[in-house]
């Protein structure tokens, strides 16, 4: 879609990409059987020096990193629209050949 | 004290630069004065960190104080941010040419942007604090954050006059945030392979376990990053964005995108490069230095030529850019300390060049109107200063001694010389003569007698801009004359790395 010749198209497809790599993110800290990073039932209470089971939870830093990741597209789409908004109002077309045309 | 200088050095530009919307929403006049402030004093700040590396060594600094635990040693949890030699250089050199940035900026400002000084100021102090962040970032993910700090507001700033360049804005953005996502999926392929983020950490990683280097993780991973950056830096195929951003960017805006921009994402792969993957990497079948050098020459050659045919001279000296990024990685990709020392060194003097032919080229359209080669006629003798400017740094340009371009394009061809890479060298020495053409082009225009050349009237030009043109001008011989310690200081760095 970063081909369309709409400029709302290409944003979108822009979008998806940031999006799809966002969900391979997190798809890469799931387990099998495991739980949120948060210690639970027994583990909870332990006294500190006990040993926690790490394949019993799932790796929270790529969800951190997801959440980081997702501000940086929201500020990027931001940016986008504004600049697509600012075109429209001075050319009043979002089609690419034309715009590329009258800026010659 | 002295263990704070990196996030004092990039808090400086932060915190001005989020303040300025709220102090000068009434004021515009203050905003020009408190920017000055405070780029000199990250200048300062710079300048002592520098100092300071080089009497203690490199320091680590460890943000929040999330150090290890006890068990493994040395490798924060948390981000950390690497302040060696090479690092502490490049925020010097990002530090003072922001600065004559922002003094040439004043008068341009006012007459292309009008009551858009603020946006400006902000987003400049903004551009310049990523790029702090980015030579600082010991974690390639905290790399990437401040890769799109800085390109979000280098989108905002080529848009921010309307007009023509929002369509140009608009290009830039589509490629470079594509160019962050491929940036992304490789932190994401490293991340599934190394479990770990730190690059130090990283680089250990794969050093212990040689099988890494062979997986589909790895080899996919650096090819993703090396494209994301690829893009980001303009290496040649993937350039397309930047002569149109270059030329229709504001005239005070194109000389800090041109100075910094690509260079510092060149810097942010030579990091990724040589300090994780290690010099002498064979990710699958291929020899990574080797393709990267073949692809330096094919941009090296490309550029320069693709400059020789442009009319508009701030297109030409877009192109040349991007021929001289091609430049610096032949250097970087001959896997010696000559190479490698003699491109980071152009490195340095490539962004002093750029910024100083921006420079000029605004100042002939802010002074003369003058675009097109043809018409930059008008320059000479209505303003000797700037034409006794553009003959020094288009010498550097080409490579003449004394300047600072000689001796940078002397060591990369040592280089390439000492690893036997006769193609490099042919590459290099064409890419110069190709310089010297469109160079040739230029100073014939501007000294040719020409009957049609109104009476030359002469407009001296403001004494920012003289000033900052002569500063550069300056600098390149400087840096020309003192490369002996530059470069031995380089070669001990490159040695660090295991070149």
């Amino acid at each position: 879609m970063v081909t369309h010749p709409n400029l709302v198209k290409k944003l979108i497809g822009m979008y998806l990409v940031q999006t799809s790599i966002i969900f391979l993110l997190v798809t890469i800290s799931a387990k099998q059987d495991a739980t949120v990073p948060i210690l639970q039932g027994n583990d909870a209470v332990l006294a500190e020096g006990d040993d926690v089971d790490p394949a019993e939870y799932a790796n929270p830093l790529p969800h951190v990193l997801t959440l980081t990741a997702i501000v940086v597209q929201v500020a990027t789409l931001g940016v986008t629209l504004a600049l697509v908004t600012a075109i429209y109002r001075t050319y009043g077309s979002l089609d690419e050949d034309e715009l590329l045309k009258r800026t010659e | 004290m002295s263990y704070q200088y990196p996030a004092i050095i990039f808090l400086i530009p932060f915190l001005t630069a989020i303040c300025m919307p709220v102090v000068c929403r009434k004021k515009r006049d203050w905003c020009r004065p408190i920017a000055l402030a405070a780029v000199f004093a990250m200048s300062a700040a710079a300048l002592a960190n520098l100092l300071n590396v080089l009497d203690d060594g490199e320091t680590r600094y460890v943000f929040g104080g999330w150090l290890s635990s006890s068990a493994s040693v040395g490798v924060p949890i948390g981000i950390e941010w690497v302040n060696d030699g090479l690092a502490s250089i490049m925020v010097v050199v990002i530090s003072l040419l922001a600065s004559v940035c922002v003094i040439y900026g004043g008068p341009v400002v006012s007459h292309s942007l009008g009551t858009r000084v603020v946006h400006y100021h902000t987003l400049i102090l903004l551009l310049i604090s990523g790029l702090v962040g980015i030579v600082f970032a010991g974690d390639i993910f905290n790399l990437f954050v401040f890769l799109e700090v800085v390109a979000l507001s280098a989108y905002a700033l080529v848009g921010v006059r309307g007009g023509k360049a929002l369509m140009v804005a608009f290009q830039y953005l589509i490629l470079g945030t594509l160019g962050a996502s491929f940036y992304l999926l490789g932190i994401v392929f490293f991340y599934a392979a190394t479990g770990t983020l730190n690059m130090a950490d990283m680089a250990q990683h794969l050093a212990e376990n040689p099988e890494l280097m062979t997986s589909k993780a790895v080899i996919g991973g650096s090819t993703f990053m090396f494209i994301g950056l690829g893009i980001k830096m303009a290496l040649f195929p993937l350039h397309g964005w930047l002569p149109g951003a270059y030329t229709r960017a504001p005239d005070a805006i194109s000389p800090i995108l041109a100075a910094l921009m690509t260079k510092v994402a060149l810097y942010a792969w030579v990091r990724i490069m040589f300090w994780v993957l290690g010099a002498g990497t064979e990710i699958g079948q291929v020899h990574v230095l080797s393709l990267l050098g073949v692809l330096g020459a094919l941009a090296a050659v490309v550029g320069a030529l693709l400059a020789l045919s442009q009319q508009d001279v701030k297109r030409m000296f877009a192109y040349g850019g991007i021929s001289h990024i091609g430049l610096i990685l032949i250097g970087v990709s001959q896997g010696n300390p000559t190479g490698f020392a003699g491109s980071m060194f152009y490195l340095i003097n490539d962004a002093v060049m750029q910024a100083g032919l921006f420079f000029i080229a605004g100042a002939a359209i802010y002074r003369h109107q003058a675009h097109t080669v043809e018409e930059w006629s008008r320059l000479r003798g209505a303003s000797p200063w700037m034409t006794a400017a553009l003959v020094v740094l288009g010498m550097s340009m080409i490579g003449i001694p004394p300047t600072g371009g000689f001796f940078g394009k002397w060591y990369i061809i040592l280089g390439a010389m000492e690893a036997g890479n006769y193609l490099a060298v042919g590459a290099v020495i064409l890419a110069t003569l190709l310089t010297m053409a469109y160079f040739q082009r230029l100073f014939v225009s501007v000294f040719r007698d020409s009957q049609a050349s109104p009476p030359a009237v002469r407009v001296e030009t403001e004494l920012s801009l003289r000033l900052s043109v002569g500063v550069t001008a300056v600098t390149i011989i400087i840096l020309g004359l003192c490369s002996d310690p530059i470069i031995s200081f380089f070669r001990t760095t490159a040695s660090s790395v295991g070149l």
